[in-house]
């Protein structure tokens, strides 16, 4: 293991035997993380996968700087994590855009914190409503939207801040199939494009390897790393890649056994 | 605003004016059949014609003036004070709990019950009167607060404070009360409405002008027709000052 304080700061996440237990209020302490050591470098997309209540979330949040870990810590780019930053973006499964802001306030608020001028945040935002193709839609509320929509504006607005990670916790979930195929691949281009550190939460095995290129799959309570799996197939990818099918197969496995102790039996596994 | 073509219009209208016809209709008959002498019942005709003349000397403004005047200054007063306090009591969960109780308390207290205190507390002058009106709006106006300020989805607070909300002063700004704002303005309009039901218990008692002296005055002086004129009024002008914040707050973004 490598001791994250004598090395030089280098960009990327470092998580070093990060843990994290909660209090219950009849006074037991249940285990959510057990000690979970990661490092992915500046550039990598890296998928986190896992049976659901596994920590996969609160890792992540932890990585935010959302939660606190009860032992352990998180660097990010040469820096201790210990609260939100705007450095950091987050995308959420509830979009979590301002109903009281339009599309285009709502692209250029992280800017708005940062003290960039009115016109000047008003032209990145339209530049970054281009990218995800809703040049159309800056003066619209989200109400107005669809969900699909709404995740693209909530795509906007964290890639307009420029944040060197971006963490996702499962952004396509609420999705239908057809637009969150659609919704990856325009990640995956605007990814490819500006190769940021991407950590994303999901469950779907198939999403994982279409955008990553490493899956780390979790155990279930309390979690802990149970594969990490360098995927190298050339991007875009489908289920026709060649070595899609053998990547699935390795991943569906690891996890099957983990849903084998959550459930008792091992039920039929969905990939998508 | 767009949505808001003449058809929308008539169809939020008509079926005020159909209520109207119908409570009309059925005072109407209850007249005609029973006969009441008009210290009783008067007709919805010699009504209509006190109405009028309330209207024509110019008797009535003076009363609604007043009246007005009186709501709109509690309810200011209740709102530069409730406001404040609820965004507070909302953002400090420990100041909530020491607080929450203690208005529970005076809640179930019905304005009039305070009429006695405010008299001897505020005189007989515009102050106690004032007073009435002010207990009526602060609660509507407090919780309202309260509940939007704690109903924030908690959602868009992480995300407030991950796009670079880094002080609690500029979260609260940017996110909390902006998402708060639209039970604020329901709390604000609710408020004016109990506000407004208020008046005749707070012109009960010595006063000289107001719709609710014209109502307790009707009673005196056995001129019923003067009672339901001065209940006509207050009906119509609460509809009108509810149906002026409604259209205020869809243009804020308030769904209501």
């Amino acid at each position: 293991m490598q001791d994250v304080s004598k090395a030089p700061p280098r960009d990327g996440v470092f998580i070093t035997r990060v843990s994290k237990s909660f209090g219950t209020p009849s006074g037991d302490t249940v285990e959510a993380l057990r000690p979970v050591s990661l490092d992915i470098e500046a550039g990598e997309f890296v998928a986190l996968i896992g049976p659901s209540g596994c920590g996969k979330s609160t890792l992540l949040n932890i990585v935010a700087g959302f939660e606190e870990p009860s032992a352990g810590t998180v660097q990010v780019d040469g820096e201790k994590v210990t609260r939100p930053d705007i450095r950091r973006g987050m995308v959420f499964q509830q979009y979590a855009l301002f109903p009281w802001l339009n599309v285009r306030d709502n692209v250029a608020f992280g800017l708005r914190q940062k003290g960039v001028p009115r016109r000047e945040r008003e032209a990145i935002a339209q530049r970054y409503l281009d990218l995800v193709g809703l040049s159309e839609f800056g003066d619209a509320r989200p109400d107005a939207l669809s969900g699909g929509m709404k995740q693209r504006v909530a795509l906007a607005r964290v890639f307009a801040t420029e944040p060197g990670t971006i963490l996702m916790d499962e952004p396509f979930g609420a999705l239908d199939a057809l637009t969150r195929g659609f919704l990856q691949q325009e990640l995956l281009r605007i990814w490819r494009e500006h190769r940021k550190t991407v950590l994303l939460v999901t469950h779907s095995v198939q999403e994982a390897l279409f955008l990553a290129t490493r899956v780390v799959v979790m155990t279930s309570r309390p979690g802990r790393i149970k594969l990490d799996q360098r995927i190298d197939l050339p991007y875009p990818r489908s289920v026709a890649t060649p070595g899609f099918r053998e990547c699935e197969s390795t991943i569906l496995e690891a996890l099957d056994d983990e849903l084998r102790k959550t459930y008792g039996s091992a039920p039929a596994m969905v990939s998508d | 605003m767009h949505t808001l073509g003449p058809t929308s219009a008539a169809r939020k209208v008509i079926p005020y004016f159909a209520a109207m016809c119908a409570v009309v209709l059925a005072w109407q008959a209850v007249v005609a059949v029973t006969q009441p002498s008009p210290a009783v019942l008067p007709s919805p005709a010699l009504t209509a014609q006190t109405l009028w003349s309330l209207f024509a000397s110019g008797e009535a403004w003076r009363h609604i003036g007043a009246s007005l005047g009186r709501v709109f200054a509690a309810w200011l007063l209740a709102a530069v004070l409730a406001i404040p306090l609820g965004l507070l009591q909302g953002t400090h969960p420990r100041l909530e709990r020491l607080l929450d109780p203690l208005f529970e308390l005076f809640r179930p207290i019905s304005p009039l019950a305070w009429i006695p205190m405010a008299i001897l507390w505020f005189g007989i002058g515009e102050a106690g009167k004032i007073f009435i009106i002010f207990i009526a709006t602060f609660f509507p106006i407090l919780l309202n607060t309260v509940s939007g300020v704690k109903a924030v989805d908690p959602v868009l607070v992480r995300a407030g404070r991950v796009l670079g909300c880094d002080t609690d002063a500029r979260l609260f700004r940017q996110v909390i009360l902006p998402a708060a704002m639209p039970t604020i303005l329901v709390g604000l309009r609710i408020s004016f409405g109990t506000g407004w039901a208020a008046i005749i218990a707070a012109e009960l008692v010595a006063a000289n002008r107001g719709l609710g002296y014209l109502i307790a005055n009707g009673m005196e002086i056995l001129r019923s027709d003067q009672v339901l004129a001065g209940m006509v009024i207050i009906a119509l002008l609460g509809i009108l000052v509810d149906t002026g914040f409604r259209i205020a707050g869809r243009r804020l973004g308030v769904k209501d």
